[in-house]
């Protein structure tokens, strides 16, 4: 609804504003909550990467696509 | 079977009020939620876990009564006949207070159980106001909680946080850990109907659509509430304020009871917070 008024040129009223930025940042946010585990596995994927190249930082950034959770595990190879 | 031993088995009911935010209106729901319960005819003990923040106390009028806190109990230095103090106007309904600590962190868990464990059998109801935040004084009023009820006022912050902490209760709570279902419902406080009506205010549907969660009240914006909270006195105690009978209506469906959601006045006639009766 909000959508089509907004395409016809009217202006949303700012509860519809405030409800589609809620439901954008919540999706984004429910997924961390989803994970307690994300830390630990942070910290023992660097342990074992550690082992064999000098890097100590991973980044892992979580995404949900319609039925898909993803995890995205991110590691930057230090230049020689 | 004998009369006492049927005692021990009847177990109350701990109830925690809680939110993301702070500000939503906690202390003011404990309150009147613990009048509305006890004038139902239940033995209600409301405990303020805000440690170092004790505002429950004001808002029952009962601050000048204290004389011990819920910190001198935990550490045996009065019994719990002592803290407790009886509230004149409702028969049934006792307070336990926070203390005034700067630590924070004085409450420890396995000191919290024993004590709840002990009201459980003394009290039908056990009203916990928690604390804002997600720190400690949260997870101790939530770890052994048979029924949260989680606060939101209808603003883009004040839901976010609710979510946040809709989203934790589960992993704090004993119960969960057991396999067992913790009640949840929302209350959503300070709506202005005028507003929701014009488009300027997240509706009820609205609130409860983002934060998947049953409703069981829904508590109008009542410049009362503030004289009454002045005063001491809470405002369930008042006849005619449809902020009291949103309250007492709550009180009711707390108790099992199916209630219709009241309808506020607007500029242009009535509105419904929502359709349909609480089951």
């Amino acid at each position: 609804m909000s959508f089509l008024s907004n395409a016809f040129g009217k202006k949303k009223s700012s509860a519809s504003v405030a409800k589609d930025r809620l439901t954008l940042i919540l999706a984004h946010e429910r997924v961390d909550c989803k994970l307690p585990y994300l830390d630990d596995l942070r910290n023992d994927l660097i342990e074992v990467i550690k082992k064999y190249t000098s890097v100590n930082d991973v980044k892992i950034t979580s995404q949900t696509n319609q039925n898909v959770d993803m995890l995205e595990v991110e590691i930057i190879l230090a230049k020689e | 079977m004998q009369l006492s031993n049927m005692e021990n088995i009847i177990l109350g009911k701990i109830i925690t009020v809680t939110s993301g935010k702070g500000g939503v209106g906690k202390s003011t729901t404990t309150a009147n939620l613990a009048i509305g319960l006890a004038n139902l005819g239940k033995k209600v003990v409301a405990i303020d876990f805000d440690i170092g923040l004790r505002n429950l106390d004001m808002i029952l009028g009962l601050e000048n009564r204290i004389v011990y806190d819920i910190v001198d109990v935990m550490e045996e230095r009065c019994n719990l006949a002592q803290a407790l103090i009886s509230d004149k106007k409702a028969k049934n309904l006792y307070f336990l207070p926070a203390s005034q600590t700067k630590d924070k962190n004085v409450l420890e868990r396995r000191k919290v159980k024993k004590l709840l464990l002990v009201l459980k059998e003394k009290f039908d109801i056990v009203l916990l106001d928690s604390p804002a935040g997600i720190e400690s004084g949260f997870e101790h009023s939530i770890f052994l909680t048979d029924h949260a009820l989680i606060i939101s006022t209808p603003d883009v912050s004040s839901v976010r946080d609710a979510d946040r902490v809709i989203g934790i209760i589960d992993a704090k709570s004993e119960k969960a850990k057991k396999g067992e279902t913790v009640t949840k419902h929302v209350i959503i406080n300070r709506i202005k109907p005028d507003m929701v009506e014009a488009g300027h205010m997240l509706s009820t549907e609205d609130v409860l659509g983002i934060l998947a969660l049953p409703l069981i009240g829904v508590i109008p914006d009542d410049e009362d509430i503030i004289t009454s909270t002045n005063m001491g006195n809470p405002i369930i105690n008042k006849k005619k304020s449809i902020s009291a009978e949103s309250y007492r209506r709550i009180s009711r469906r707390l108790l099992g009871e199916e209630v219709e959601f009241l309808e506020l006045k607007t500029k242009q006639g009535f509105f419904k917070a929502i359709k349909g009766v609480f089951k």
